[in-house]
Order: structure tokens, then sequence, then C-alpha cells
């Protein structure tokens, strides 16, 4: 029989995240995701690190899904608690910390947004990805702000665009961290990001593409494919998109089969909507997924430990 | 390896004779190299080409029927590993079990359920295939039983015999035979007699292996009993043996390489003690066939919105009719925002829109299902485009105020739209996730 399988010339890099105190950090934990060479679960577990499940939270609970406020209760109002209660409640492998706060008109309390990274950072030892403002304009002091509260932890900052990525990317460099590079749904454009990072100095090991998630039924078909494409072509041999994906299909609990769902199958219908869009993203070449239901974090991570051939803490780089 | 159709030219009689319906013995021959064509069609082919050209033309993947009637499925008859390539054509079926040893109402129940569970998600109707019936008892007197127990409520649903004993598959047949349901399973030690009643009922018959050499010896075994329609079951011990042995199927069916393994595949996923990620990797990675317990309404949608994303054409953009769409009950003086027909960004803003709970209205205007950022890049969102949706769609007369809210990545058309429409142009914000906020903040009429 022959195995009919291709050859694949490229090799996914990758990239560290968190820093243990052996690198200058205060991390439990460190993970390498990426370093894949064949297609997601082909290549059994010598292929690739496992797949890491974010949980995410945000310091302005006002601009958060109502499911999640209600079901979290008041740790939605303290980031550091709530990020406690990610790692050692939820299962979370690492926090995705979104400053909402940051999206109120006029925000200028720039100083606080340092503090709340501090506050995290010392509440919960995993590793922090923070998803910072989306306006051009405060881009250079929130990621100031953040890469300094940050600094030698090797956190992720988000989000690099085309017309936005030189705030990020300094603040990146300046403070040793990895950048998220978001391109909406579209291979091309992901990698003219990546080739526009490198330009400016950001060496690809430290950069994480998000080729952007639709929520399931919402534009999810699109970004599959983008994601499969991605990784098809990194393995074919494309330089610039040799990195790992992160996918957060971030609309998942605003729309509305989870917003019209009974109340008694409400959680159940979030959970779901957030699963089945997060693990076909592992599928596709995923390398993080991020959500927000804390139910879905357990769900994923039984998912992953039936897929994954080998130990499903095969990916620390350093253990604790 | 698939043949082009040169090679196959050579081996057609070149008599241009019409009789197979192509005009010449060329385009015929054109037409079995793409899989289209059927190779029987020409009366004059001599053996040797037909045994050539019969393992070379025909579909990768064969198309297998379940069931009769209105909610018979197909399935297979696919030819790429990668949906971007072309697209998937025959989406997954999920069947849902029932038991022999359930009580005759307790399969009713069942079966009731499952036909009449649906639901209608961008205007398509989704729904569940067909009922599994197990052979949990042994017996093949109460697997006739049970089989006949679905039958009698409702005997158009396709449904799947999953039984090992070809006692108990005679049994169940006996009652519902003609209704072309699918034989579950054929192995190395059943196969002569299961053969047998697929070819006495004309069903489709899945083999099962507990490997791929086994499976593809065990194929062409039934291929050689004279029964064409097979799935297979591969059976894998863990799920993380699935994604290999379905992907290797599939390259090994769609490269021509292995016949044998040209036929679509059937996972059952009750087997793995985590339902929803059988049924996700299932539908993702080349299952045809999926046999499952009860799903939870939340399972059986999410499963049957994936099912629908992963089998729609990747490289068709979905659109919106252009319209002015009432969110809530709006009022005369309610806000207008308007976006793109991109069916992403309606239904993502929709989505927001409803959570603010703010009543307005949504000007769809026609980019030809182009998001807002590459409409905004490619010129087709422009202000004659803005000024014609705002008069075909009489907003005017909607509202009695002049203003008009256009997305975030939108702003550099905002003086020209101002200039165009005579319309008060504000900057909403980029991401529609902040929509209720900018509304309750900067919203008055």
């Amino acid at each position: 029989m022959t195995d009919g399988g291709s050859d694949w010339s490229g090799k996914i890099g990758e990239v560290v995240l968190g820093a243990t105190a052996a690198d200058g950090g205060t991390r439990k934990v460190s993970y390498r995701v990426g370093g894949d060479d064949d297609l997601p679960f082909l290549g059994g577990c010598t292929s690739g690190h496992r797949p890491l499940v974010a949980y995410e939270i945000c310091d302005d609970p006002g601009l958060w899904p109502q499911i999640v406020r209600d079901y979290c209760g008041d740790l939605v109002n303290d980031p550091a608690s709530w990020s406690k209660a990610a790692e050692r409640e939820y299962g979370a492998d690492l926090i995705r910390l979104s400053l909402t706060s940051t999206r109120r008109r006029g925000f200028s309390d720039f100083a606080a947004l340092g503090k709340t990274v501090h506050d995290v950072l010392h509440a919960t030892g995993l590793p922090l990805i923070i998803e910072g403002s989306n306006d051009p304009q405060i881009d250079s002091e929130v990621f100031q702000q953040c890469g300094e509260a940050g600094q030698g932890e090797r956190l992720l900052l988000g989000t690099a665009e085309a017309g936005r990525y030189r705030s990020v990317a300094a603040a990146a460099l300046a403070y040793g961290h990895g950048v998220i590079a978001q391109s909406p749904i579209d291979i091309n454009l992901a990698k003219q990001l990546n080739i526009l990072l490198k330009e400016i100095g950001v060496p690809l090991d430290r950069v994480v593409i998000d080729p952007y998630t639709g929520a399931l039924g919402y534009g999810f078909e699109y970004s599959y494919s983008v994601m499969e494409r991605i990784r098809y072509s990194a393995l074919k041999g494309d330089q610039d998109l040799q990195v790992p994906m992160i996918s957060a299909a971030s609309d998942s609990l605003n729309i509305k089969e989870v917003r019209e769902a009974e109340p008694a199958i409400r959680d159940e219908m979030a959970v779901r909507w957030e699963f089945y869009a997060a693990l076909p993203a592992i599928v596709a070449g995923a390398a993080i997924v991020v959500v927000r239901h804390p139910g879905t974090v357990k769900a994923l991570r039984d998912a992953v430990e039936k897929m994954w051939p080998g130990e499903v803490t095969a990916n620390a780089a350093q253990g604790a | 390896m698939p043949l082009k159709a040169l090679d196959i030219y050579k081996l057609l009689p070149k008599k241009n004779c019409k009789e197979c319906g192509d005009p010449t013995c060329l385009t015929f021959a054109m037409k079995l190299a793409s899989g289209k064509g059927d190779v029987t069609k020409c009366p004059y082919l001599d053996e040797d080409a037909k045994v050539v050209l019969g393992a070379s033309t025909r579909p990768p993947i064969q198309l297998v029927r379940v069931g009769v009637g209105e909610l018979r499925f197909g399935v297979g008859d696919e030819f790429v590993l990668f949906r971007h390539e072309k697209t998937f054509y025959h989406p997954t079926a999920l069947m849902i079990s029932v038991s022999d040893r359930w009580t005759a109402d307790e399969i009713r129940v069942q079966t009731r359920r499952v036909a009449s569970d649906h639901l209608v998600r961008v205007g398509a109707d989704l729904r569940l295939n067909g009922i599994a019936i197990r052979n949990d008892s042994g017996s093949p007197e109460a697997f006739g039983k049970a089989v006949a127990a679905v039958e009698e409520t409702a005997t158009h649903l396709p449904e799947v015999l999953m039984a090992t004993d070809p006692a108990a598959q005679e049994a169940g047949l006996a009652s519902c035979g003609h209704f072309r349901p699918l034989i579950h399973a054929a192995t190395m030690e059943t196969y002569p007699a299961m053969c047998g009643l697929a070819k006495k009922f004309g069903c489709p018959l899945v083999i099962s292996a507990p490997d791929l050499a086994t499976l593809s010896d065990l194929s062409k075994r039934c291929t050689a009993e004279g029964v064409a329609r097979l799935m297979l079951d591969v059976s894998p011990s863990s799920l993380a043996d699935y994604i290999p042995a379905a992907t290797l199927i599939r390259r090994l069916a769609i490269c021509r390489a292995q016949p044998e393994f040209g036929y679509p595949v059937f996972l059952d996923a009750t087997r793995y003690g985590n339902q929803d990620t059988a049924i996700a990797l299932g539908i993702l990675k080349y299952a045809s066939v999926i046999a499952t317990e009860t799903l939870p309404p939340a399972t059986l949608r999410a499963a049957l919105t994936l099912r629908q994303n992963i089998y729609t054409d990747p490289q068709k953009p979905i659109q919106m009719n252009p319209g002015l769409y009432p969110i809530g009950s709006p009022g005369k003086d309610a806000p207008v925002l308007m976006t793109v027909n991109f069916s992403l960004t309606f239904f993502t803003l929709q989505g927001y829109l409803e959570s603010a709970r703010v009543p307005c209205y949504m000007l769809i205007v026609d980019t030809e299902g182009l998001s807002v950022l590459t409409a905004v890049a490619s010129g087709k969102l422009n202000e004659t485009l803005v000024k014609e949706s705002l008069k075909r769609f009489d907003v005017g007369s909607s509202v009695t105020h002049r203003k008009l809210i256009i997305p975030g990545y939108a702003s550099p058309l905002s003086g020209r739209i101002e200039e165009e429409t005579g319309w008060k142009v504000l900057v909403g914000p980029r991401d529609a996730a902040e929509i209720g906020e900018y509304l309750a903040q900067e919203w008055k009429s």
C-alpha cells in the first residue's frame, strides 16, 4: 500500500509564550507553539505541539457578552481574580486579557492599563496574551503601558493590522514580547502583514497569525478554509506564512442562536457554539484557540486530550 | 492513476458513431477523463479496454444512495482533499440511534423526534438524515421488531441497520429491505453472507476492518462478490487515529491510487466517549455518514450549522438582498446604519444591533458580497452607490431626519457621501461589537 502522503518542504516555526524564572520572567509555565511539519494531526506528536486553549477576560465587562457576565458573576469586575479562576477552576492553558476599557470614547486612563496587566500577571502563573486598543490614536500609549508592565514575561501582544502595526511592534520589540498579526480572512493579506512586520524588525519567531475567525454560521466557513490554506502554503514552503495561528471566534456569544436560546440551555448553547468553531479551527491548524465561556475550556481540553496522540503536557517548554 | 483524455481516446473505437450520446469519440474521452462519463455507454469497446477504463474513469469516490423517496440522500462523489480546491458536494448524513433493547414506545418517540427535528438557517432547511438501529440485544428477533417499530412510525426515514450477525440483518431487512437501508457492517468473517443480503435487497453495504490493509482486502472481496455500493468504516481505536485514517483513504481515493478505497466513509461517533468531538471531526474530515446517540438541542444546532458551513462553496461570497431592514420597531426618528451586503457583515451587525436594543434601520447596499474593507478598497462602495440606495429603498420616507451612520472602515468616504446625498454622515465604529455603546452615546435624532 502506498501512503499517498504529501512531501512537504516547509515547517511551521516555533514561538515561545511566557517566560519562567529561568528565562527572566515569573510564569509558572511557558509554551512552545508551532513546530509542525505536516497537516494538523497527521504527523503525530512528533510534528508540532499540542494546541492550547486560552480563556479570555476583559477589564471593562460592560462591553462583554451578557451570558458570561451572568455565568461568572462578580469575577468579571476584577481581572486579577477572574484570571485566577481561569487558571484554577476553568482549566485554561493561558489567559487573554482584552482591554475593553480602551474602546470607550475619550479613553485616557493609560496608567490603569499598566496596573491591570501587573495585577493579572501577579494573580496567575499562566502566560498572558493582551488584546489592546483598536484605535490608532491611542495605540502607542496603550501598547507602551502593556509592554512595560509585562517586561520580561514574553507576552503576546495584539493586534497588529495592515494599517496599524507600528505601535504594537515597537512595544513588542522594546520589551521582548510576541505580536498577533491580524488580517481579514485572506491568505495574501496575512502574508503581506508578516512581511511588513519583518521589514520593521520583528522576527517571525515572535509572530502569530490571527486570520480572523467568524462565528459558526456567521462566516466561519471562510475562516476555516483560510486557515487550511495558510497551513498548506506554509508547509509547501512559503516562509512568510511559517508561523503558528491563533483563532478567536469572538462574536460567538453575541449571535442569535445563543441570545435567543431557552434560559435552561443558554449556557450549553454558548459552549457548543464556541466549541464547534474552536475545534474545527484546531483541525484547520490553529495552535491557540480563544474562548469566553468557562465551560468551553473544559470541553476543548477534553477534546484535545482525545485527539492528541502524546502526553497532553508535551509542549511545556519549561514545566512548573 | 487517472488517464488523460488522449490516453482514453486511444482505447476507444474512434468511429464517432454518436451512440454514446456524445458527438465524437474525443468528446466522450474528455468526459470520461473528468470522471463525468459512463464507460458502458460505448457499445463497441472491447473487454480489455472496458476493464482499463472502468477502473480509471468512474468518479474517484462512488456515489452511494441510502433510503428512498424525498428523504433519500446520496453521499460520496467528492473530488478534493480541501474544500477551497473546489467544494464539498454531499453533506455528511447524521443518523440518530435507537437500540433494540428499548421498548417499542421508546423507539417510536425517538423516530418521531428525528423525523420532525429541523431548523432553518439562512434560508436552508437543516435536518437529521435518519435512524441507526442497533442490535444491542444480540437477538435477531428483537432486532426485527425494533426495525419494524421504526418502519411503522416513519417509513420514509432512511435507516442504517447496525448488526454484526447476518441472521439479525436478515430479520431487519425482512421489514425494511425494499426501502434501501444501509447495512452495517460486513467484516472479514461475515462478508459472504452480508454481500448476499446486500445483493438480495439491493442495499448499500458498510464494510469494517481494524486496519486499512484489511479494509482494502475486504473491499476487493466484496466487489468481487458483486456488491458495487460500499462504505468504509475504518473503526479507529481512538480519535487520534481517525484523522490520519480518513485522510489517507480520501487521498488514495481521489488520486485513484487504490480504487478499493473509492467509497464514502462511515463513522460511529458513539464509540469514543466524546461524541461532540467525533461528530466535529467526522464532518470536517471526510465522514459521509455518522451514527450518533441523541443530540441535545445545543449540539444539534451547532453540529448542523458546522455541516452547513463546511459544505458551503467557499469561493462564493454569500450575499444578502440589498434593502432597508428594520431592527425592532423603528420609529421616524430611528437611526439608519449603512453597511454592505456581505452576509457575514450583515449577520454580525444585526446580532449586535439586536442585543443593543435600539430600534433602527440597516441600509444594506449592493457591494456584490464584498466586505466593507474590500468594497472601499476596490471602489465598489462609493458615494453614488449610497445615493442610489437611499433613493431605491426610499429611506427618506421611513425616517424624518437626514443622518446616516456609516461603518468605521468607510470613513474615507464620509465627505463625498455628504456632498452627494445631502445627508449628514456619522462615522460609526470599525468593530460591530461597539455599535451598542456608540448608539448609546452618540445617537441623538
